[in-house]
């Protein structure tokens, strides 16, 4: 040991054990640390402030002199509110989502439910069942964007909003029983006995005791899946064929070829889709990054 | 609990998630791969085209060009994205005034939609009119195509790609930190002489497990890139900045080539599990090493 202070002692007497000059290069080193964080902050947000910025200036002026921020104007939004649909890119997204994440969430809650609690005569197939939903994690949606088209095709649902909707709650499924049987393996089991005891149904069993105590999960795969559902791309522009079922995503996906180079409006556009996604994630970040991590991060 | 077990309550509770990821995940998968080996152009039957498809795959010169585009997005993810999102994590666990303003706000890119992420990219990479080429021209340096030639893309998308994951993964070494015990940092903070050494020796060994999922999620990541350069430069000029994902699109959908499209759907599907796996056996082989 280099120091004459031992850890134990750093221990009992806290900070105080560190001797000054330690401590002096210690605060020295958080300044250092504090203004890296800035910097690398700072480049990381100035994409977004970019665009914001030049979104106020006239087409003339983004070409010419960029930096100019003198003349500064709403033209480009009311040019892209007088042509953009936003309303309906926002209603067919919203359509989207509640049809499939609420429904995506209770069946495989309930498959969980079955797969994890419940009494199998065999016992091999109950964890066979269960890697098979798990397995779904790995298949990435590139390969299934065809084969669905087909069967959108083939069951009558191509054109419908149940053409994006079938797929999402299928793609939604394994992540949804990851969470669900790994909370569920820890449920109090003193707690189904007793609703067993009390005469409950496996309806009611779920419904009023097993599903309240799941809140927590049941939040983070609504976050999770919205947001999925949100900024989905390659199944909206594989499967839709209508400009009246246009997504925010496939929506954006648009400007380039709507705006061409009237870059002013491409990019008063691109914000007028980024703010309220900002502000929504401003209000909900603590849950947000929760339910964005929830598969990677534990504890 | 046996009670509430019988075999029609199990089917009801299974049964829906069953039909949904029968139908429209395992049903497809199998799919992809029987069209894989026909020669399915939409009209008529898909005639049997053994293995010919994937052979074809290997004479392909664009199939190659797009295995080594993602390859260097790969390479970039690997040496930029991971150091970056680990130290950024480290300095955000200080104590420092607004850390948890700029983790929220680092987060930030990862809940922007892909397709949004590229556009936005488009303004800031564009030869005429982004940002950065603004800047080079203003103080007199020359301006790289950075997208839309032929040689820089790819660098460019996995820069784009960083920006939009590093506050996803920061966040995950920031959870792997929390959890690190105190006592074990405090009496190493004394015992090693410089903090880069206690990163090395201390810290990086007891993160172990956020590396691992970090770099999982970077190759299962990258291999599903597909918005980005449908964006930045729909795969121009004549494909030869596409990825695989966008390559595989481009033969499917533009081309109809649906037999072939299927056959380079089914090797990223084959490369991403693979790769995962591989790496998944290397960390424990690894791991079962002494630690010194």
């Amino acid at each position: 040991m280099s120091q004459s202070v031992s850890p134990a002692q750093v221990r009992v007497a806290g900070r105080a054990a560190v001797p000054a000059a330690p401590r002096r290069r210690r605060r020295s080193r958080l300044h250092v640390a504090a203004a890296v964080a800035y910097l690398a902050t700072f480049v990381i947000a100035l994409p977004l402030l970019w665009i914001v910025l030049l979104s106020f200036e006239s087409n003339s002026a983004i070409l010419s002199h960029p930096f100019s921020i003198t003349r500064l104007s709403l033209a480009n939004y009311r040019m892209a509110l007088s042509t953009l649909d936003l309303l309906l890119m926002y209603r067919n997204t919203f359509i989207l989502a509640l049809g499939s994440v609420p429904l995506g969430i209770l069946i495989s809650f309930m498959a969980s439910y079955a797969l994890s609690r419940m009494f199998f005569r065999w016992r091999r197939l109950q964890k066979a069942l269960r890697y098979f939903f798990l397995a779904g994690l790995a298949v990435p949606v590139y390969i299934l964007l065809f084969p669905v088209y087909r069967l959108d095709v083939e069951f009558g649902v191509y054109g419908t909003y149940l053409s994006l909707i079938l797929p999402y709650i299928a793609v939604s499924i394994s992540f949804n029983m990851l969470l669900f049987t790994g909370f569920l393996a820890d449920f109090p089991a003193e707690l189904e006995q007793a609703a067993i005891v009390d005469g409950c149904s496996l309806f009611t069993l779920c419904a009023r005791v097993v599903l309240p105590l799941m809140r927590p999960v049941v939040a983070t795969l609504l976050i999770f899946n919205t947001i999925y559902v949100w900024n989905e791309f390659p199944f909206a522009v594989t499967l839709i064929n209508k400009a009246s079922l246009t997504t925010v995503s496939l929506g954006i996906s648009q400007f380039q070829g709507v705006w061409n180079v009237d870059y002013g409006a491409m990019m008063a556009s691109t914000v007028l889709v980024l703010i309220p996604q900002l502000i929504v994630y401003a209000i909900f970040q603590r849950q947000i990054v929760a339910g964005m991590t929830a598969g990677a991060v534990k504890g | 609990m046996r009670a509430l077990s019988k075999k029609w309550q199990l089917v009801i509770m299974i049964g829906p998630a069953a039909i949904f990821y029968l139908s429209y995940l395992m049903l497809p998968v199998a799919l992809s791969v029987y069209y894989s080996f026909t020669n399915y152009s939409g009209l008529g039957s898909p005639g049997s085209a053994g293995v010919s498809n994937y052979r074809q795959l290997a004479h392909d010169p664009l199939f190659w060009s797009s295995l080594r585009n993602t390859g260097i997005i790969l390479g970039i993810a690997l040496v930029v994205l991971l150091p970056c999102a680990f130290l950024l994590a480290v300095l955000l666990s200080q104590q420092i005034r607004g850390a948890g303003a700029m983790r929220a706000l680092i987060f930030a890119p990862a809940i922007v939609a892909p397709i949004l992420v590229g556009l936005i990219w488009v303004f800031i990479l564009d030869p005429k009119i982004g940002l950065i080429n603004a800047v080079l021209g203003a103080v007199g340096l020359p301006q790289p195509e950075w997208i839309g030639g032929t040689t820089l893309t790819p660098y460019a998308v996995g820069f784009v790609f960083v920006w939009e994951q590093i506050g996803f993964m920061l966040t995950i070494f920031y959870a792997g930190l929390r959890l690190l015990d105190r006592e074990v940092l405090e009496a190493s903070a004394l015992d090693s002489r410089n903090r880069w050494q206690e990163l090395r020796h201390v810290v990086i060994p007891m993160l172990q497990e956020s590396f691992g999922i970090v770099t999982l999620l970077i190759i299962t990541g990258v291999l599903r890139i597909f918005e980005l350069v449908y964006e930045l430069t729909g795969g121009g000029p004549v494909h030869l900045s596409d990825v695989l994902v966008t390559y595989m699109y481009y033969l499917t959908f533009t081309l109809q080539q649906y037999g072939y499209g299927m056959a380079l759907a089914v090797v990223i599907c084959v490369l991403g599990v693979g790769g995962s796996i591989l790496y998944l056996q290397l960390g424990r082989r690894r791991r079962r090493e002494p630690v010194r």
